[in-house]
């Protein structure tokens, strides 16, 4: 969805102005940007709702990691059918749609009397937090100027990673406060409505997307809108810029499956691939959804442990912020590779120390510590690489198979480690489980040094061309031949 | 009359184009690639005396979708479809199924298909 460093159209526009339409602008990048939020919230809340959620609803480790996952299956298909359905529909009908969807799944968890309701609620959550993963990256990318277009993806990451430290500060005061009645933690899903709501209201208030109008060949509205976000002779200036972006997002439309015959565009999507897995492998989502209970199992009391899980979403937030400044400054590869050192570290440390030390508050603060640590180095450096190179990657006749499969491949990754963590600590024990992810994560640093490309001050021409040349025989008969 | 050539980013996709120039040259006439490639066709070494049209592919995901839309595009004028042919496996076929069996079968123009 981004094109921040390719993009093939440039236009002489000049920045935007600070006035009427920069406020207009502003406003609705915060509007939409409940999404994001709404996604963090959604995924977060879990984390400090499932110890109450456990005793009260009678799950096993088993159902617990039914319960916590079955929202990521939801999120795959979301994200799957979302694209297609604001293909059609358009960005704004689409998102205020998936406010009602975010309040209606919240709803149905709230009041879940068991399980089964759960499992389905948690189902509907998900397929609106998929669904805003495209459709809010869209719309933003769509509606602003090109100098601002860069910094979205990064932008709507920094937005989940502050949902999710909203939902732990809420459950640890809920929590905290509540502790002691039945059902607490249907009041900490219950919050949720409340963003959804904010979206719903202020999107009625947004326009639809430009390049989606111009899509449809709705130019006249396509200008009406550009002039409510930007200067008159600006507007006038970019509607023939928003007409070639939406003749640029048809041909990224242009790839099907066959063209995975191909060995070089066979290549390229394994690489996206396995920088999506590598991502997810690490095992982060086991921390953002089961903080609370790692905590509680290494020492601290419950209300203790609500509280210490808000240290893992202040560092997220610190780290997406630092993440995305090293962005600009560092090359990609090195940044992702020290991620994965770092994480690796962090992940072994946290098996061996839970392991020598007894069960208490030390053990608690040592694991508290390194799960920091962890989360400093995947989301300061893994995560943000991640997003940013699978914009890179692709070329433009590719990027929308491209980023479609590897959207689908980091879901169903994070729906398995989901599901998983929470049976194999059941099983094997916590510090055989975080082994796991270590060994896991000496793999993925393999293959990362060993597949992934540079792609900083790279254009998507010269990353072809390596991909092409490191084809063998077949490349070469393609020389001689044209 | 024109000839139209399919050229996907393969071996037969070369083969099919060299026959088609050759094709082209001994009807004296002019010549349409299609170029089905996600990237742009490498035009250097073509002949520079024909009068050749290259297309490129967008928007459609249907390899066989593209080639039948472009013949439509180009009814009345385009009296041969050059395409090229390879040996599949019974599982490629399964999976993608087979481009030039649906061309044959589809096209409406004589359709000449080379082997490499």
């Amino acid at each position: 969805m981004s094109h921040d460093t390719h993009d093939a159209v440039q236009t002489d526009t000049t920045p935007s102005t600070p006035g009427r339409h920069a406020r207009r602008l502003t406003l609705l990048t915060v509007v939409a940007t409940f999404g994001g939020l709404l996604f963090g919230y959604d995924t977060g809340v879990i984390n400090g709702a499932l110890p109450y959620m456990t005793d009260d609803l009678g799950l096993t480790p088993a159902t617990e990691g039914v319960v916590t996952s079955s929202l990521l299956l939801g999120a795959a298909l979301g994200a799957f059918l979302g694209g297609r359905v604001s293909d059609r529909r358009g960005r704004r009908t689409m998102i205020l749609w998936l406010a009602v969807l975010f309040a209606v799944g919240t709803l149905i968890c709230t009041f879940a009397p068991g399980v089964g309701v759960m499992v389905l609620g948690r189902v509907v959550l998900g397929l609106a937090v998929g669904g805003a993963s495209v459709t809010v990256i869209a719309y933003l990318s769509e509606v602003s100027p090109a100098e601002r277009r860069g910094r979205l993806v990064t932008q709507n990451e920094l937005m989940i990673v502050s949902g999710q430290l909203l939902a732990f500060v809420c459950n640890a005061v809920i929590g905290g406060i509540w502790g002691e009645a039945g059902g607490v933690w249907r009041w900490m899903l219950v919050i949720a409505t409340l963003p959804a709501v904010a979206l719903w209201v202020g999107m009625l208030a947004m326009p639809e997307s430009p390049r989606w109008l111009a899509s449809r060949g709705r130019f006249g509205e396509a200008l009406a809108v550009l002039q409510q976000v930007r200067d008159a002779k600006r507007a006038e200036a970019e509607l023939a810029e928003v007409r070639a972006l939406a003749e640029e997002d048809k041909a990224a439309q242009t790839a099907g499956w066959r063209d995975l015959a191909v060995p070089w565009i066979r290549r390229i999507v394994v690489v996206g691939l396995a920088i999506a897995v590598m991502q997810q492998i690490t095992g982060v989502n086991s921390i953002m959804y089961y903080g609370t209970q790692i905590l509680t199992r290494s020492g601290f009391d419950r209300d203790g442990a609500l509280i210490a899980n808000i240290a893992n979403g202040v560092i997220s937030v610190l780290a997406t912020f630092v993440g995305i400044w090293l962005l600009g400054r560092v090359r990609r590869r090195p940044m992702l590779i020290v991620g994965q050192i770092g994480t690796f570290c962090a992940l072994l440390l946290v098996g061996v120390f839970s392991l020598v030390l007894p069960e208490g508050v030390g053990r608690a603060s040592v694991v508290l510590a390194l799960t920091v640590t962890f989360l400093a180095f995947q989301q300061g450096a893994i995560s943000p690489v991640t997003w940013l190179m699978l914009s890179e990657i692709f070329p433009l006749k590719l990027r929308g198979l491209g980023m479609g499969v590897c959207g689908l491949m980091l879901w169903i990754v994070n729906f398995l480690v989901g599901l998983l963590f929470p049976i194999l600590v059941a099983a094997i024990g916590i510090s055989a489980t975080f082994f796991l992810f270590a060994g896991l994560g000496v793999c993925a640093m393999l293959v990362a040094k060993a597949i992934v490309p540079e792609t900083k001050g790279r254009t998507l021409e010269q990353l072809e061309r390596e991909f092409k040349h490191a084809s063998g025989p077949a490349a070469e008969t393609a020389e001689v031949t044209r | 009359m024109t000839v139209m050539v399919a050229v996907p980013d393969s071996p037969e996709g070369r083969t099919a184009l060299s026959a088609a120039i050759d094709e082209t040259r001994l009807r004296d006439t002019d010549l349409v690639v299609l170029n089905l490639a996600l990237d742009p066709l490498d035009v250097v070494g073509m002949p520079s005396d024909l009068p050749i049209t290259v297309r490129e592919r967008t928007g459609h995901a249907d390899l066989a979708d593209c080639v039948l839309a472009a013949l439509d595009e180009y009814a009345g004028k385009v009296d041969l479809l050059v395409i090229g042919m390879k040996k599949r496996t019974p599982i490629g076929k399964a999976l993608l199924g087979s481009l030039s069996q649906r061309l044959l079968l589809e096209a409406d123009v004589p359709v000449l298909a080379v082997k490499r």
